[in-house]
């Protein structure tokens, strides 16, 4: 399957928008929260990784960008042997963040979405095991946050 | 003259001209209270009494020759350790100047030998020695406190006893029992209970399961370990050290080379080898101590000199580990006659010794479950067909009497 | 004995810095596993949001002391990619050239410490002995030891010292001569393969769920390497071939790791050798680098433990809104206990040393 097929192939699922191509083997797409489980199941065939999952702090809302990596070479980019990514960003509202987990669809996902909530505070429903993993157990605050002030929380910890 | 007799005229020597007078002196100093010392000078003068004190003199000068061993062992693989690493510095191998030479720089290396070398660097053990008795004695809070105690003790004084077993010739030896290999076997298989002791008592995980290691392991190889020496025993008809070496003498081989017990028992011979290297517990079979996964096993939590004595136990085993090896299969003393058989029995054991040090740096260590397949299954059934080729030999032996000359046995 | 949990870590030969493996073993048969990171996170993400772009590559350096400079650059390719700088082409056959003595470098510091790991200390020495020489090397254009800084923004720090081609050359002699000394020692010994093999074993379709890459990867067959699959920087015009195991003994297991990463160092060889060929001359930094950056970018590059891929966006200041490190050993870490399982208590240090850990890039 060609890119290009691929991204006409995407465009047709629920919740999916704004589809571009921003690198030559790179599509970026808008999903929205609730449909994003469904698409992430579709897609685990072509996209046997899982890259990174990255929170951002846009005060006030969050968005997570979630890279997606082919290496099955089932989509191509034509004339090069160019692995396909994925990038698909996620905005959440700034109250309660939480997003449907994919820890169980990738296993690699799952400290990723684990430092997400460590450092950013976003919660992943369905996690099988969400805890701190950077930060010590009892820490106070999710430091990466953009109103994260250390003096606030010293003495809670 | 053997040791002990030479002890004897020792000991009755000093009785008479320094010990007697010594304690009759002390007990004149006060005479109308009754003094031990008068009765201590009357039993010195008796055939028991100059008997201990021969036995006192021959142990020590073992145990010193022991230590001394000890001490070169130690220096000899630290020296072979540092060729073989090819560590920089003043133990650079001369293979690795030609390749500095090559090096990023292009230039001579910046280092030289040492032109003053003088073998000072043995004191370096001494040293270290100094430096574990001056460390604090550490236990830890929830450990046993008796049995952590008594762990170094167990293992170190087995370890020791060794040292007066074994004869350095059939004139220097401290004791000469005729079960001597037995009672040496005996003694190699105490220390194990130290280990166990110490693993369980220092309360920590990693000790438990290196002392566990360490009973799963000796039951493993003290079978085949004590079948393979019994193909040596068949052949001379006895546990005696001397009478054991001697036998070796009487076979002759190929231009009229002795035949020692290394050559109808070769597989009896690789099958002790490789166990006496698992009962002293060095690379590759030292799962015990495996420091990449129980950090130090049995010894983790022990510090300053009671750790020293467990490291110094090891060489001594090892010493004496190499001593019976060369005792059973290569002949013990016997070699041409300018030099003397104590100095050829310590070059068979210390030529082993060096190869057991090649083998340690230079493997990898081998893991549990692999370590009791290859004793259960490999060398278990190796030493049975070592005690069945020496059955045949000695049945077919008359067949080929004009050929090889065997003591007779059976 | 009954089921216990055993804490190793956080000092610990077997792990190789700062972290807990917490097993539950049953006599010496792995049951369970629990990692604990984050004995080392020193903040390098939030840190770097206070720093202008060009500050960060101090941060970038010590995010692995073991390969400092294939993180300085997967960060200045991100942030090029961000402002859209053109790197010189002598620059980029300079940064592939640093790189692969980097990978080089840090190979042997894996192999070094791998082999205290199976109980060989020896091996450790012969490597260590060995990384010593391109460390050498990579300090004579950089000026420091391990942590280089020479990677900038659009290019690098400066060009290569005179007679570099030569030392570089007279040293790959040297250490082409010893890898095939020590295949002797490790990969021709029977002890060497009675620990490595069958040990640690994951399918390639286990591996891509977990999210392990790099050499790791390789080692159970599949062919993908990130230089040739999503290249950058002058790894298309060079000669050189994926090193993989085909299936057989010795495949995706401790061994087909150790293996893999042996070849490498003879395809990095051979890629040192031709950028030296083909490298033109020229300027070896752009001339326009900006300081402001807007938009977002993400790079991944081949570390040489996997994909290392940075995610930067920008807000139009001069320092970045938000920096995110993946690092591989992040998730192949997150993934031990479910190839632990099932093996030995002696296994642990074999498996967890043969996927080359490194706590400074995990912890971030």
């Amino acid at each position: 399957m060609n890119i290009d097929e691929f991204m006409q192939q995407l465009s047709s699922s629920k919740g999916v928008s704004n589809i571009s191509k921003i690198r030559k083997n790179t599509v970026k797409l808008d999903l929205t929260k609730e449909e994003s489980l469904d698409f992430f199941v579709s897609i685990k065939s072509e996209f046997e990784h899982c890259s990174l999952i990255s929170a951002i702090d846009n005060q006030p809302d969050f968005e997570l960008v979630y890279h997606f990596s082919c290496m099955n070479q089932s989509i191509v980019v034509d004339d090069s042997n160019c692995a396909v990514m994925l990038e698909a960003h996620i905005y959440l509202k700034r109250e309660a963040p939480s997003v449907d987990s994919i820890a169980n669809i990738w296993f690699g996902a799952d400290w990723h979405e684990r430092e997400a909530f460590d450092l950013m505070g976003i919660y992943f429903i369905g996690h099988p095991d969400l805890r701190r993993v950077l930060l010590p157990e009892g820490f106070a605050g999710h430091p990466l946050r953009k109103d994260y002030v250390y003096e606030i929380h010293e003495e809670e910890w | 003259m053997s040791l002990f007799t030479a002890c004897r005229s020792m000991a009755e020597w000093t009785a008479e001209y320094l010990l007697i007078p010594i304690f009759n002196f002390q007990a004149g100093l006060f005479p109308p209270f009754s003094n031990p010392a008068g009765s201590v000078a009357d039993w010195l003068g008796t055939d028991g009494g100059l008997d201990t004190l021969a036995w006192t003199y021959a142990v020590n000068i073992a145990f010193m020759v022991g230590m001394t061993n000890l001490i070169l062992v130690i220096h000899l693989e630290r020296k072979i350790a540092a060729r073989i690493q090819d560590r920089r510095g003043p133990m650079l191998s001369l293979r690795s100047l030609r390749e500095l030479k090559e090096d990023l720089a292009g230039e001579a290396p910046t280092w030289k030998f040492k032109d003053n070398y003088s073998g000072i660097g043995i004191i370096q053990n001494l040293v270290d020695g100094i430096k574990a008795i001056t460390k604090e004695l550490i236990v830890p809070t929830k450990a046993d406190r008796f049995l952590f105690t008594m762990g170094p003790i167990i293992f170190i004084s087995s370890s020791v006893f060794l040292l007066v077993l074994f004869p350095l010739s059939d004139r220097f030896a401290a004791s000469s029992a005729p079960a001597g290999l037995m009672v040496i076997m005996a003694a190699f298989s105490i220390a194990p209970i130290g280990v166990l002791t110490s693993g369980w008592a220092s309360n920590n995980k990693y000790s438990m399961i290196g002392g566990m290691r360490s009973a799963a392991q000796l039951m493993a190889y003290e079978i085949p370990l004590l079948l393979s020496m019994a193909g040596v025993f068949l052949l001379a008809g006895s546990f005696d050290p001397v009478t054991i070496v001697e036998q070796q003498q009487e076979g002759t081989w190929l231009f009229g080379l002795p035949m020692w017990n290394i050559i109808p028992q070769f597989i009896g011979f690789i099958v002790f080898m490789i166990c006496i290297l698992a009962e002293v517990e060095r690379v590759p079979f030292d799962l015990p101590e495996a420091e990449a996964e129980l950090v130090e096993g049995w010894t983790t939590e022990y510090s300053g000199i009671r750790y020293m004595l467990f490291l110094a136990a090891e060489y001594i085993r090892g010493f004496a580990g190499a001593a019976v090896a060369t005792i059973l299969f290569l002949g013990g003393w016997a070699g041409p006659w300018p030099v003397p058989p104590e100095i050829w029995f310590l070059i068979k054991v210390y030529l082993i010794i060096i190869f057991w040090i090649f083998i340690r740096w230079s493997v990898p260590r081998i893991r549990t479950d692999q370590i009791l397949e290859l004793g259960w299954k490999k060398l278990l059934p190796l030493s049975l067909i070592n005690i069945l080729i020496v059955i045949l030999m000695v049945e077919i032996y008359p067949y080929f009497s004009n050929i090889i000359t065997l003591p007779e046995v059976f | 004995m009954a089921e216990m949990w055993i804490s190793m870590g956080p000092q610990h030969p077997m792990t190789h810095g700062l972290w807990t493996l917490k097993v539950k073993v049953d006599g010496e048969t792995i049951v369970d596993a629990d990692p604990e990171l984050g004995y080392l996170h020193r903040s390098v993400e939030k840190m770097g949001e206070r720093r202008k772009y060009f500050m960060n590559t101090t941060l970038t350096d010590r995010l692995c002391y073991a390969s400092s400079t294939t993180w300085t650059h997967c960060y200045t390719h991100t942030v090029e990619e961000l402002m859209e700088v053109e790197v010189p082409v002598r620059a980029q056959y300079i940064r592939t050239i640093m790189l692969e003595l980097q990978r080089l470098a840090s190979h042997l510091m894996w192999a070094g410490a791998y082999m205290p790991d199976l109980g060989h200390i020896t091996g450790a020495l012969y490597f260590w002995r060995d990384r010593e020489l391109f460390l050498n090397l990579l300090e004579l254009p950089s000026g420091s030891r391990l942590l280089y800084n020479f990677i900038r923004i659009g290019g690098v720090k400066r060009d290569l010292p005179n007679g570099f081609e030569e030392k570089t050359e007279r040293i790959l002699k040297l250490f082409e001569q010893r890898l095939d000394e020590y295949s002797d020692l490790f990969e021709n010994s029977k002890i060497f393969r009675m620990r490595t093999d069958d040990v640690g074993k994951f399918t390639a379709e286990q591996a891509k769920n977990f999210g392990i890459t790099g050499p790791n990867l390789r080692g159970c067959g599949t062919k993908f390497d990130l230089r040739k699959h999503d290249t950058y920087e002058i790894y298309e015009e060079i000669d050189w071939d994926i090193s993989t195991r085909e299936a057989g003994p010795g495949y995706s297991d401790c061994f087909s790791r150790y293996m893999v990463r042996i070849d490498e160092m003879k395809e990095s060889v051979r890629i040192i050798r031709d950028c030296f060929k083909k490298m033109p001359a020229g300027a070896t930094l752009a001339s326009r680098i900006p300081v402001r950056a807007h938009g977002e970018a993400f790079r991944r590059t081949e570390d040489s433990r996997g994909e290392a891929m940075m995610y930067v966006v920008g807000d139009g200041s001069d320092r970045p809104y938000r920096w995110k490190i993946k690092s591989p050993m992040f998730t192949t870490m997150s993934a031990c206990p479910h190839y632990l399982k099932g093996y030995k208590l002696a296994d642990i240090p074999a498996i967890m040393g043969s996927i080359d850990i490194c706590i400074g890039e995990t912890d971030k």
